[in-house]
This record gives structure tokens, C-alpha cells and sequence, in this order.
């Protein structure tokens, strides 16, 4: 099946925003997990370096993905002297979509779209 | 006669020690081994604050909020409804973070204890505070700089540390006298061995700027978190861990009035 049939039929299964959420944030399995921590941790505030450890993830790999989900808004960056500090954007409907996304993810079928959409990225 | 303002600590038995409660604004240290309760005593002091409208923050380094919420529900204290409520809010961060945080206007705690009123703050624990500096004067000032930004919100916080040594006194670390030294209150609690059974004893070793009890009680960990109980009688060294009987002639005289 081609990209677009699948993105499509995904679009098509799916409760538009957990597919706008997903298509917006969820590429990898290190941000679905910097998801799930977050969700579970909503009021961290921290470096990669820690957050990684706490994911049990190597920094190299959660630096990156922090800062993307920055970008896209999902987290928010800020400097504290000379560190850069994660965390989790405050606004509630940001937060209801994440609740939604890690509650759908506990439905096998849904997880498995989630796979299959980061694999064929 | 005015009447001193305090904060309850919510443990039955320990306020009448601490003759009603912390001083507002003070920083109260919870040291002992692990298992022995500290950070159950912490969250009592926080639940009992979130229930009375004062909301509080638990400032955690390395233990996770999950930790938190579990434990709480184990003694029937609904944390995440109590955040949901914005009586309290468990932060996850590190000591170098926290600092440096703190150290500047418009920080994120600070936001945090404007926008939620809160008045009570439990750090869990300073242990980590040690892996910042190896020098003894730097960790001293260091400390001191933490603890003195936490009262500038006008908290009153409580702080754990860890003792690695399970009955009496072991090594101390470079952190202990400092800290020691800089708080306000310093809370003991202690594993001792009482004809081969381990029970758990509790001091108030130190109250600045205020009376307090200076016997060595007995506590338990219940349904409800910790409950202060009468004091040990008729031993001697229970702080080393393994206290003797005193001679009967000795309690006769002194002891049982």
C-alpha cells in the first residue's frame, strides 16, 4: 500500500485530532516515549541529560527529539543560566490531546497504527 | 499573650513535640535511614497543608511523581486529585536545575508557588545536593543559597536526607554538617534493636527559636502514615542503635515517678 492510501485510511479510522496529534508529534519511538514520560511526569523541568536518564534513553537520541518537540510547541524550551530546561507546555488542550493520545495508545489496534505510521515515515 | 503562628505537620504525636508545629518560613530536615519514613512524614506534612488550604509542592529529584501517587493512595491521600484541585503539584527535576531556577526573578518555581499560593514545600531529598560540590565550604554556601530562596517564597519546607547507615551513627558525609547546621528543625529517625526486635524511634534534636520535646519516642507507619507513640523508657544509647537496660536502681530513682 502506498503512503498516501495508508495516511488516508488512518485519517479516515481516526478521531481527527488524535491523527493531527499524531502526524504532528509522534515520529519515533524516543518521542512517543518523551510523550508517555511527560504525560506521567506533567511537571518536570529539566536537562536532556537528566531527562534521558529518566527515559532510560541515550542524551544523543532525546536531545534531539526534545528540541523538535519544542519546536512544534509541545514542550517548551527555556534557559536556566547555562542549561536548557524541558517542559511540558501548560496549555490545557494541549495537555486533554496528550491525555487522549496516551489513553488511546493502551487499544492494541491504535498502537499498531502508530507503529505502522512511524516505520513508513 | 500572642499566640505563635504554626505549621501543623499533620503527624499525630510530632506537633506536641515540635510544641504545635514548624515555625513558618523554616527549613526542616527529616533525616534517616532508608525505610524509616521520611518521605511518608513529608507527604503527611503536605497532605495535611493541601486539606487545610495551604497548598504545597514536593520537589523531587530522581524519585518519580508515579512514586508519589501510589505511596500517597496507600494511606488514602488522593494526590492527583489534589493536583487536579491545584492544591499541590509534584515537580521532577535535579538540584542544579532547582538552583539555578531559584536564583532568578520570574523563575519557574516561582511562578509555580505564586499561581498556586503555595506555602509549603517538600524537597526529597538534599542527598542529591551532594554530587554539586566536593568541597564542604561551597556545598555550605550552596545550601544555604537554596534554602534561603525556598523562604524568600515564603515556604516552609521540609527536607530529606538519607543516612546509609541503618542503626546508629555511621560515617558523615560533607553534607551533613552543613545541613545540620543550617536548619531550623533537625528530625532523627532512628531503627533500634529492643530484645531482638527492631522498632523505630523518633527525636526532635534541634528547634531553633523554639521550645521543644526532647524524649525519644516510639512511632509507628500505619494505615494513615505515621503516628508518634509514648517514649522509650528505661533504656539508655537508643540513638547508637542498640540500646542497654538501665539499672533498675537508676529508674527507680530518676525515671518512674
Amino acid at each position: 500500500m502506498r503512503r498516501e492510501d495508508l495516511t488516508a485510511r488512518m485519517a479516515k479510522d481516526m478521531d481527527p485530532k488524535l491523527f493531527d496529534f499524531l502526524t504532528t508529534y509522534v515520529d519515533s519511538f524516543v518521542k512517543w516515549d518523551l510523550l508517555r514520560f511527560f504525560h506521567e511526569n506533567p511537571h518536570t523541568m529539566d536537562t536532556a541529560e537528566n531527562i534521558a536518564r529518566y527515559a532510560g534513553r541515550a542524551v544523543e537520541d532525546v536531545q534531539d527529539e526534545l528540541q523538535n518537540l519544542a519546536r512544534h510547541g509541545l514542550l517548551e524550551e527555556r534557559r536556566v543560566d547555562q542549561m536548557r530546561v524541558y517542559i511540558l507546555r501548560s496549555d490545557p488542550v494541549l495537555r486533554t490531546r496528550l491525555q487522549q493520545f496516551i489513553e488511546a495508545t493502551q487499544d492494541r489496534e491504535f498502537r499498531r497504527k502508530v507503529i505502522y505510521h512511524m516505520v513508513r515515515r | 499573650m500572642h499566640k505563635e503562628t504554626r505549621v501543623a505537620t499533620g503527624v499525630p504525636g510530632l506537633d506536641a513535640m515540635l510544641n504545635g508545629g514548624f515555625l513558618p518560613r523554616t527549613a526542616n530536615l527529616v533525616e534517616g535511614a532508608p525505610g524509616t519514613g521520611k518521605s511518608t512524614l513529608g507527604m503527611q506534612y503536605i497532605y495535611e497543608g493541601a486539606r487545610h488550604d495551604e497548598p504545597g509542592i514536593i520537589l523531587t529529584f530522581e524519585e518519580f511523581p508515579e512514586q508519589y501517587y501510589h505511596d500517597a493512595e496507600a494511606f488514602g491521600w488522593d494526590f492527583r486529585e489534589l493536583e487536579r484541585q491545584n492544591r499541590l503539584k509534584i515537580i521532577m527535576s535535579s538540584p542544579e536545575v532547582t538552583k539555578a531556577d531559584l536564583e532568578h526573578v520570574g523563575g519557574i518555581i516561582q511562578n509555580l508557588v505564586s499561581e498556586m499560593g503555595a506555602q509549603r514545600i517538600l524537597v526529597d531529598s538534599v542527598t542529591h545536593f551532594e554530587s554539586l560540590r566536593q568541597d564542604p565550604m561551597e556545598l555550605r554556601k550552596l545550601m544555604y543559597g537554596y534554602l534561603n530562596a525556598l523562604k524568600r517564597q515564603d515556604l516552609t519546607i521540609v527536607l530529606t536526607r538519607e543516612s546509609a547507615h541503618l542503626f546508629g551513627e555511621g560515617l558523615e558525609s560533607h553534607l551533613d554538617a552543613s545541613i545540620q547546621f543550617l536548619a531550623d528543625t533537625y528530625i532523627m529517625l532512628r531503627y533500634v534493636e529492643i530484645e531482638s526486635m527492631v522498632q523505630r524511634a523518633i527525636v526532635v534534636l534541634k528547634m531553633r527559636g523554639s521550645a521543644h520535646d526532647h524524649a525519644i519516642r516510639q512511632y509507628e507507619i500505619g494505615a494513615h502514615g505515621l503516628n508518634v507513640l509514648r517514649p522509650f523508657e528505661g533504656q539508655e544509647g537508643l540513638l547508637s542503635g542498640a540500646p542497654k537496660r538501665m539499672k533498675d536502681s537508676f529508674i527507680k530513682a530518676f525515671v518512674r515517678r
